[in-house]
C-alpha cells in the first residue's frame, strides 16, 4: 500500500494506471447497476475521468 | 534499432552510392506507409467521432432539415443519465453482459480444460466446435427464431422431449421472462469457442515442469488445480472476459434478429435501444450525446483490454 | 512428450474428457446441421411436429430463393406445362416462375464489397504494419491502440455521423462507400495482425538484401513480402469473414442498390411468415464458405480473434 501512495506521489505509470482503471471500471458497474438512480446519473463523469486519466497517465514513466 | 543497419551502410558508402542504396529516407517510408491507414481512419472514424461530439450539443432532427439546429449545451446528456428508460436499457444489458459472461467462462474452460486432456483427434473436436463463432450472427440469429417456434421448433421440441413439457406450451421469443434468456443461450452457443480457445491457449502456455515439480512435492490434483491451473490461466481468463464483455456491450445484429429488443422493450439493450433513437426517432442530437456515452465507456474499457493484452503478450 | 511423463492424463480420464467433448461439439453442430438439412425439405416437411429428421429431400428452397413466383390457374398451367425442372417443381403449388429473386444480387454485393474491401484493407495495412514494425514512428505506441480502439466502437454509435457524411458525399447505398467503411473497420485488424507477423521475421534478411544493393522498397517487397505471404494469406480471410459477416452497417447504411446478404437473408418471406427451406437454403449457401475457410485457417484462428495477442 505505501508502494503504491509512493507510486503515485513519483508519478509513476503503473500505480496511476491502476487507478484509472479502478476508476473506469467503477464507472461501468455504476452505469448498469440497478439499484441506485443517481449512480447511473453520475457514472458517466466517473468512466470519463478514469478515461482521461489512463490516457494521460499511460504516458508517464514506468 | 532498426535504422542502425542501413544507417551504417549508408555512413561506410560514399554519397550517391549510398542514396542508390537506401533509395528514399527511411523516415520518409515510414510516413508513406503509414499515412494512407492514418488518413482513411481520421476520415471514417475520427471526423465522425467529431462531427458527432458536436452534435451531441445540439437538438438537430435529420428527419426535419428545415428546422433551426440550436446549441443546448450539456442538456442532452443530462436528459439521458436522468431517464430510467435508459437506466432500464442498461440494465438488460447488464442481465445479458453477466450471464453471457459467466455461463462463458464456466462452459468455456471446462472444455478446455477437457480438451487439454489430450484425448486422441481433439484438434477435429475443438474446430467442430468453434464453427459457430465464425458464422454471420444476423443469419444465425435469423435461424433460431425457427428454431425457437412454439411447437414446430427444434429446441422446444428438444427441451419438451427431455423435460416432459408440451413444447407448445412456451415461446423463447414471445415470452416476458425467457425472452433474455432466448438471446443468452444462441450468444453463449455462439460465443463459448472463444472463450474456450483462449483458455486453451493459457493452459498450454504452463510449462509441463512445473505440475512435474508439484507431483514431486505430493500436492493432491485439487490442490495443483487451485494454485497452479487457475493463477496461470487467469490473465488470459481476464483478456477473454474483457473482450467478451466489449463486444456483448455492444451486441446489436443477433439481438435485432431473435427478439428486435421484445417483447415490449424487455430484450432492449443498449445498442437497439440507440438504433431507435437515432434511426426511428431521428432525435439525432440526443442520440449523438448517447453514442458518445458509449463511446467513452467502451473506450475505457478498451483501454485496459489493451492493457491486459500487453501483460499476456509479455509473458 | 515421453509416455512415462507422470502428468500425462490416464487412458480412463482421456476416455472421459473425450465424450464429453464430443458430446458438447455434437449438441453445439446441431443448428448447423439443422440449417442444411431444412434447406432441402419441403415447406410442408419443414413445418412438420414432431420436426422431421428423415424426410425427401427437394430442391423447392433453392428454387424459391432463386426465384420469384406467381399464382396461375389450373387451366393456364394445363395449357403450359413446365419446361424446366425447377418449372416443375414450382408448378405442384400452382405457381409459374416470374423472374429471378433478389437473392443472386445481394449474394454478389457481399462478395464485390467483402472481396474489395479485403484488397484494400490489406494493402494498406501491410504498408503500415511494416512501417510499425520496422521504423521509429513517432507516438507508436498512441498510433497503435487508436487503430485498435477504432476497432472497439459500436457500429451502432459510428453510424449517426457516418449516415450523415455519406448522405452529403452521395456513398449512401454504393459499393464504394461499404468497402471503404469495410475497409476502416477492417484495417486495425489487418495492422495488428500483420506487424506480429511481420515482426516474426527476422531483420537480417533486409539488411543483407540492403548491402546486397537493394532499395527500401524493393527489400520489402522481395525478401519480407513472400515470408510474410502465409500471415498476409490468414489475416486476409479474416477480413474477409469480417465483411462478409457484418450486418449493423450493411442494414443501417444499405437498402437496396448495395445491400449484402446478411440484412436480406432474414427478410425473405413466403405465402405466410418466412419461408424457411428458402431461409435456411440461403443460410447455408452463405455460411459454408466460411465454414470452409474456418477449418483451412484452424492453426491462425486463435490469433486472429485475438489481434495477434495469443499466438497458441
Amino acid at each position: 500500500m505505501t508502494n503504491f501512495i509512493n507510486g503515485l506521489l513519483r508519478l509513476k505509470r503503473a500505480p496511476w494506471e491502476m487507478l484509472a482503471s479502478i476508476l473506469i471500471a467503477l464507472g461501468v458497474v455504476m452505469l448498469m447497476q440497478p439499484f441506485v438512480m443517481w449512480a447511473f446519473t453520475w457514472s458517466f463523469m466517473v468512466t470519463f475521468v478514469g478515461t482521461v486519466m489512463f490516457i494521460i497517465t499511460s504516458h508517464f514513466p514506468e | 534499432m532498426s535504422r542502425t543497419s542501413p544507417d551504417r551502410v549508408a555512413r561506410a558508402t560514399p554519397g550517391p552510392v549510398a542514396r542508390r542504396l537506401t533509395g528514399l529516407s527511411d523516415r520518409a517510408i515510414a510516413w508513406i506507409f503509414v499515412a494512407p491507414t492514418i488518413f482513411l481512419l481520421l476520415a471514417i472514424n475520427i471526423f465522425p467521432l467529431i462531427w458527432t461530439l458536436r452534435l451531441s450539443f445540439t437538438n438537430m432532427r435529420v428527419n426535419r432539415p428545415n428546422e433551426p439546429v440550436e446549441w443546448v449545451g450539456l442538456r442532452n446528456y443530462q436528459r439521458i443519465l436522468n431517464d430510467s428508460g435508459i437506466w432500464e436499457t442498461m440494465q438488460a444489458t447488464a442481465h445479458f453482459l453477466f450471464w453471457t459472461l459467466a455461463l462463458q467462462i464456466l462452459i468455456g474452460f471446462t472444455l478446455a480444460w477437457l480438451i487439454n486432456r489430450k484425448f486422441r483427434g481433439n484438434d477435429l473436436w475443438t474446430t467442430i466446435i468453434v464453427l459457430p463463432m465464425m458464422l454471420s450472427p444476423a443469419v444465425v440469429g435469423n435461424f433460431w427464431t425457427f428454431l425457437y417456434q412454439p411447437q414446430i421448433g427444434l429446441f422446444n421440441y428438444v427441451v419438451g422431449f427431455l423435460s416432459g413439457a408440451d413444447p407448445s406450451s412456451f415461446s423463447m421469443i414471445a415470452d416476458v421472462r425467457l425472452a433474455p434468456w432466448a438471446i443468452i443461450i444462441v450468444d453463449t452457443w455462439m460465443w463459448t469457442p472463444f472463450v474456450m480457445l483462449i483458455c486453451l491457449a493459457g493452459l498450454r502456455s504452463i510449462p509441463e515442469s512445473i505440475y512435474e515439480a508439484a507431483e514431486c512435492d505430493r500436492a493432491s490434483k485439487w490442490r495443483q488445480f487451485w494454485t497452479i491451473t487457475v493463477p496461470m490461466v487467469l490473465p488470459f481468463l481476464m483478456l477473454a472476459v474483457l473482450f467478451r464483455g466489449i463486444e456483448n456491450f455492444k451486441m446489436f445484429d443477433l439481438v435485432v434478429q431473435l427478439t428486435g429488443g421484445g417483447p415490449g422493450n424487455t430484450t432492449e439493450v443498449t445498442s437497439i435501444n440507440l438504433k431507435r433513437e437515432a434511426f426511428e426517432k431521428w432525435r439525432t442530437g440526443y442520440s449523438s450525446a448517447y453514442a458518445i456515452i458509449l463511446f467513452v465507456t467502451v473506450f475505457g474499457l478498451a483501454s485496459i483490454y489493451v492493457k491486459a493484452l500487453n501483460k499476456v503478450k509479455s509473458r | 512428450m515421453s509416455s512415462y511423463s507422470i502428468t500425462e492424463p490416464s487412458k480412463p480420464q482421456k476416455w472421459i474428457a473425450g465424450s464429453l467433448v464430443i458430446a458438447y461439439a455434437l449438441i453445439t453442430l446441431m443448428p448447423l446441421l439443422w440449417i442444411i438439412a431444412t434447406g432441402f425439405k419441403s415447406p410442408a416437411d419443414s413445418i412438420a411436429y414432431p420436426p422431421k429428421v428423415f424426410f425427401t429431400p427437394t430442391l423447392e428452397g433453392y428454387v424459391n430463393l432463386f426465384t420469384t413466383r406467381t399464382r396461375q390457374t389450373a387451366e393456364f398451367l394445363a395449357a403450359n406445362p413446365p419446361q424446366t425442372w425447377y418449372a416443375e417443381i414450382v408448378a405442384k403449388y400452382d405457381m409459374v416462375i416470374a423472374g429471378p429473386s433478389r437473392f443472386g444480387e445481394r449474394f454478389l454485393n457481399s462478395v464485390i464489397i467483402g472481396f474489395g474491401s479485403t484488397f484494400l484493407s490489406i494493402f494498406l495495412g501491410t504498408l503500415a504494419a511494416y512501417a510499425f514494425s520496422r521504423f521509429k514512428v513517432p507516438l507508436k505506441d498512441d498510433l497503435l491502440f487508436f487503430i485498435l480502439s477504432t476497432r472497439m466502437m459500436p457500429p451502432i454509435a459510428v453510424a449517426i455521423p457516418i449516415f450523415l457524411m455519406f448522405r452529403q458525399l452521395g456513398l449512401s447505398d454504393t459499393h464504394l462507400g461499404m468497402i471503404l467503411l469495410y475497409t476502416a473497420v477492417n484495417l486495425s485488424l489487418s495492422v495488428w495482425l500483420l506487424k506480429g507477423f511481420i515482426d516474426e521475421i527476422p531483420q537480417e534478411y533486409e539488411e543483407a538484401a540492403l548491402i546486397d544493393g537493394y532499395t527500401r522498397f524493393q527489400a520489402f517487397y522481395k525478401v519480407v513480402l513472400p515470408q510474410a505471404a502465409t500471415g498476409i494469406a490468414s489475416t486476409a480471410i479474416f477480413c474477409l469473414i469480417f465483411a462478409w459477416n457484418e450486418y449493423a452497417f450493411a442494414v443501417l447504411l444499405t437498402s437496396g442498390n448495395a445491400q449484402t446478404a446478411p440484412p436480406f437473408i432474414p427478410t425473405i418471406i413466403g405465402t405466410a411468415g418466412q419461408d424457411w427451406p428458402a431461409v435456411a437454403a440461403g443460410a447455408t449457401l452463405f455460411l459454408m464458405p466460411v465454414m470452409v475457410f474456418t477449418i483451412l485457417l484452424r492453426k491462425h484462428l486463435l490469433r486472429g480473434i485475438t489481434f495477434g495477442a495469443v499466438r497458441k
